[in-house]
């Protein structure tokens, strides 16, 4: 039984496609997080060109809060319907110069502060399919089908997460996450997916070193 | 007999692939939440327009398919939920009320403009966009133009599921609210809807004319500078006009 789910593990791993990734952070300043603070984690704006994914962000929220090191985490849209408008895709502020004034605005110091949010962190960036090549067809008969080829194809998930201090309305520094994933499709009668999942990499790799950034 | 039965099967098909290259989106009631902000002492009533009881929207995509989204009361329910959390007291009217027998300091008469939105085949991506533009009508207590004031929408979700209604319905909601926050942020500086707390305009010369949202926000927006960037880009719609 146990040689079988050794087996089946061995399988698992050698039919994943071929992965890279880099993360790297660049500290603007000192982090730390206290008992009953918290972080938000918001796309930045699509008024602004932005595509980062829903699924990616709730991947990242996710994974902050899960572990030893678990960070507290406000879902996003709570916060942003707590402080409507203050955060819609148009009215958020794009830098850190506009904090002070806007925690100036009727409620919304209180707001934050009873939410307990300390740091926001804003993620920017997507997946994409950058490259594809090969050819695969499948034919089907009365006596049986298959498929013959090969196919290939490269996705690039870059994203970057630029976080903000809210107690001192300041930039407190930028991870970013860049991983290529090349997926395989071979196929001999039977198809064999060697998929790659760089977005997943991208999301578990960002979190984790966003934790360590936070946490310090 | 055999006939008739191909030519019912053949129609059945016929209409299945027609049903099949259309798809229909029912706006459910949008709510805001209840904006941080300290409400507008002014009086104000609001015409809800007839068109905003049952508004709909259809678009043939590159000759494939027609989508079709159902407002219906959505924007009635909309703006009468804004206003109400803008002002200090509102009286909503419809759209064959009589407004001199009411008293008010200011009359807002919202409606749409225009109402577009792309599909991922269309846009070679992988979201759903809704532009909405709304025109903002503002009249003194004696029904005097005070402003009239465009605002542009947008409102972005990515496609989720097979079918995509439900992504074309949240960004209809999100352009929705979109609209909402640039109401709430900029009504009152491009209309100077407060002024007419202390009476009717007094003369013709006190009419601003047409503005619109983008021009505003350069103009006369007193807010941060990051907003001042966001906004200019929130009027990319009035440029395509």
């Amino acid at each position: 039984m146990q040689l079988n789910n050794a087996l089946l593990g061995i399988l698992a791993i050698s039919l994943t496609g071929c992965v890279t990734s880099r993360i790297e952070d660049d500290r603007a300043q000192g982090t730390g997080i206290e008992d009953g603070e918290s972080v938000v984690v918001m796309a930045k704006s699509y008024h602004q060109g932005n595509e980062t994914e829903a699924d990616y962000i709730a991947c990242v929220e996710n994974a902050l809060g899960k572990g030893s090191d678990a960070v507290r985490v406000i879902p996003n849209q709570q916060f942003v319907d707590n402080l409507f408008p203050w955060f819609e895709p148009r009215t958020a502020p794009a830098d850190t110069k506009g904090l002070p004034g806007l925690m100036g605005r009727p409620g919304v110091e209180a707001a934050v502060r009873e939410m307990g949010v300390r740091y926001i962190v804003w993620l920017d960036g997507d997946t994409e399919r950058v490259a594809e090549g090969g050819s695969l067809s499948c034919a089907a008969g009365p006596g049986g089908g298959g498929c013959f080829g090969f196919a290939w194809w490269q996705n690039d998930s870059d994203y970057e997460a630029t976080v903000w201090d809210l107690d001192v309305h300041e930039h407190a520094g930028t991870i970013s996450a860049d991983v290529t994933g090349t997926s395989f499709l071979p196929a001999i009668v039977v198809p064999i997916p060697l998929i790659a999942r760089p977005q997943a990499k991208a999301c578990k790799g960002l979190a984790t070193q966003l934790r360590a950034f936070i946490v310090q | 007999m055999i006939v008739k039965y191909c030519l019912a099967s053949v129609t059945s098909l016929a209409l299945f692939m027609l049903v099949g290259c259309s798809s229909t989106v029912t706006m459910e009631m949008p709510t805001i939440p209840e904006p941080r902000i300290e409400k507008i002492p002014v009086d104000v009533a609001v015409r809800i327009p007839a068109q905003f009881q049952d508004f709909v929207h259809s678009e043939e995509v590159l000759g494939k398919d027609t989508w079709t989204i159902h407002l219906g009361s959505s924007n009635a329910a909309f703006f009468t939920q804004l206003f109400g959390f803008m002002f200090e007291n509102v009286t909503i009217l419809g759209p064959d009320d009589d407004a001199r027998d009411y008293q008010f300091d200011a009359l807002v008469e919202p409606s749409i403009e225009g109402f577009e939105f792309s599909v991922p085949s269309q846009s070679q991506t992988n979201a759903f966009a809704v532009w909405i533009r709304y025109r903002i009508a503002v009249f003194d207590s004696i029904g005097n133009s005070a402003s009239s004031w465009t605002v542009s929408a947008y409102g972005k979700s990515q496609k989720e599921g097979l079918g995509g209604s439900d992504s074309l319905r949240r960004a209809a909601i999100l352009a929705m609210r979109d609209a909402a926050a640039l109401i709430i942020m900029q009504m009152d500086k491009v209309t100077d809807i407060r002024k007419l707390a202390d009476g009717p305009l007094e003369s013709a010369d006190d009419e601003p004319g047409k503005m619109t949202a983008g021009a505003a926000s350069e103009e006369q927006s007193n807010e941060p500078d990051s907003v001042i960037g966001v906004f200019a880009i929130g009027g990319i719609d009035d440029a395509a006009e």
